[in-house]
């Protein structure tokens, strides 16, 4: 299995995807502190009402709206809580995985493989490590940001820092093992982008969440990868926090188990 | 007292013997069915060691669906599959096996070099000479930073069987090869075969380019409709493929009787429908000559030498009546 972990960081650092995508999320960033910079500093006020961006009134409404936040709220409000890290991170491991089967180099490494876990596992490593990366870059890339547009919000402690990094990556791996399991199922770029899109965006969860809130079973949903990520604490305050580790490694070990199985099913 | 050199040609000999004697393909009953359409039906495959093994039969005979069975791709339905005398599931058998099936599964962009290494990577080879070694000798050393995106289709099909050499496996699996080459890159892969099958590697290799085959075959399996319908070596193939005598007639009707009446040793079969292949005969004048006086227009006579190709055709007409 190392040795297949070892090819597939081969091929990582050689992908374009893997940059592009981690691109996406730091243009994302700058846009969102950009935007937010217009909005809720006097600079950035000043301007946006010189091109008619915002009135003086709206201006001195949204002079708040930073009040309460520190650099952890904001970066999980630039992509984690939306849905747009998953939907990205989820895009690369897609494009990743789905590349074995339309290139047809799964033959080369099911040829040598005969035990498929093999390769569920090193799939499953290679997107931990790469969300791993992302997840760090892109929080130092965060913090670089907001001193860069002048400290716009404090620092949190980094406690919260290690606790909300450290479940966030393991639900967005367990959403990663989705991926690869739709990948799995589908071996088509096409079918994966749209289910990654609708699954990583919420697309799926939220309709069914009022669905189903409805007949008051609702809440259920509240343990999803989306709403997880969404709702999850910030903070650790007492033992039912840590919940979100059980959420994390519940749906790793259930799309896990379910990926191996179905590719000891198919046929290449 | 023998002398040295005689007996390390004996030793040498007993070795060859001895290969020989030990299958690298053997399957029983090997059967594999998608729904309730059997794609591959009671295959009995034997592969000794050392033989270059041409696997034959039409489109969707079920000649691919074998190969992936054996190379583990695709799970039997029924049946057994042994290679080297273990189990297809046996890791360190498989580490034996050098694959290309149906196309070249390669990274579009990468190169050939880096495709390589991944392979490479892979198998946990930490000797990235093997690379460079087999890039010169499948003619690719010189691609460069060129992507695999921007190959030929014979370029994708050499780097295929790159990829199966990595590792210096002793047993190569190679379905349809020969695709997409040039005739100069036909040639190259026939001498690299050859040259494989002197270092001891057995080969089983399927194409349609049958005369390529035969060039190289030490053994032939035809696969028709899913069945192993008929494997023979090619000294028995050479056997079967006896001379024959065609001739093309107005009326083959006639002729056909008339030559059965005059040569009744002579076998007769009307190949098409202005053809008569005749087997034993030995003089063609005589035989022109009489259909002459019995005014039946000859247009055109002469002996034939059957080859490969005329024999699978022949077999897919026949099937299992020759078995």
């Amino acid at each position: 299995m190392f040795n297949l972990l070892r090819m597939d960081l081969y091929r990582v650092r050689r992908s374009k995807s893997v940059y592009i995508c981690f691109g996406i999320l730091l243009a994302a960033t700058v846009s969102f502190f950009g935007l937010l910079w217009l909005m809720a500093m006097p600079k950035g006020q000043e301007l946006a009402i010189r091109i008619g961006m915002l009135t003086a009134e709206e201006a001195a409404e949204s002079a708040s709206i930073l009040k309460g936040v520190d650099s952890l709220v904001m970066f999980r409000q630039t992509c984690l809580d939306g849905g747009m890290y998953s939907a990205t991170f989820g895009v690369w491991v897609m494009l990743f995985v789905c590349a074995d089967f339309q290139s047809g180099f799964i033959k080369n490494i099911m040829a040598l493989y005969q035990n498929r876990w093999y390769y569920v596992g090193s799939k499953i490593m290679t997107a931990g490590i790469v969300n791993f990366c992302y997840l760090i870059l892109h929080l130092l890339f965060t913090l670089l940001v907001n001193r860069l547009f002048g400290n716009m919000v404090p620092y949190a402690d980094l406690g919260d820092y290690v606790f909300y990094m450290s479940w966030a990556w393991f639900v967005t791996t367990a959403f990663a093992v989705l991926v690869i399991l739709l990948c799995v199922l589908t071996r088509s770029t096409a079918a994966g982008a749209i289910g990654v899109v609708l699954l990583g965006s919420g697309a799926v969860v939220m309709p069914l969440y009022r669905i189903l809130d409805m007949f008051h079973i609702g809440s259920w949903l509240k343990h999803s990868i989306y709403l997880t990520l969404a709702m999850g604490p910030g903070e650790y305050t007492a033992w039912k926090d840590l919940h979100v580790y059980a959420v994390g490694a519940g749906f790793l070990i259930l799309y896990t188990v379910v990926t191996g199985i179905v590719l000891r099913r198919q046929d290449i | 007292m023998p002398a040295a050199g005689e007996c390390r040609k004996g030793e040498k000999e007993a070795v060859r013997t001895g290969r020989e004697n030990t299958f690298a393909i053997e399957t029983a009953a090997l059967t594999k069915m998608y729904r309730n359409k059997a794609a591959v039906k009671n295959v009995d495959l034997k592969v000794r060691e050392g033989e270059i093994y041409g696997f034959i039969g039409r489109n969707g005979a079920g000649k691919s669906t074998t190969l992936k069975m054996l190379c583990g791709l695709a799970s039997p339905t029924g049946g057994e599959i042994q290679l080297f005398g273990k189990p297809v599931s046996d890791p360190a058998v498989r580490r034996r096996l050098g694959v290309l099936i149906e196309a070249a599964g390669l990274y579009p962009h990468m190169t050939a070099r880096q495709n390589m290494v991944m392979k490479a990577r892979c198998m946990g080879l930490t000797d990235e000479g093997s690379v460079d070694e087999i890039l010169r000798l499948t003619g690719l050393r010189d691609t460069g930073r060129k992507k695999v995106k921007q190959f030929s289709m014979g370029m994708k099909q050499r780097l295929g069987v790159a990829l199966a050499l990595l590792g210096n496996p002793d047993m190569l699996i190679l379905d349809e090869p020969l695709n997409g080459l040039d005739p100069e890159g036909i040639r190259e892969l026939r001498q690299l075969v050859l040259k494989l099958h002197e270092e001891g590697k057995t080969v089983l290799i399927s194409s349609h380019i049958l005369g390529e085959l035969s060039k190289i075959s030490t053994n032939y399996g035809i696969i028709k409709d899913g069945e192993l319908i008929e494997q023979i070596t090619r000294d028995e193939l050479e056997e079967r493929c006896q001379d024959y005598f065609q001739i093309q007639v107005q009326d083959v009707r006639r002729a056909f009787a008339l030559v059965q009446e005059a040569f009744p040793e002579v076998q007769a079969e009307v190949s098409d429908s202005g053809s008569i292949r005749l087997y034993g005969v030995k003089d063609g004048a005589e035989l022109n000559q009489m259909l002459m006086e019995n005014q039946i227009a000859v247009y055109a006579s002469g002996f034939h030498r059957m080859d490969l190709e005329e024999y699978f055709l022949d077999r897919m007409e026949g099937g299992r009546q020759y078995v």
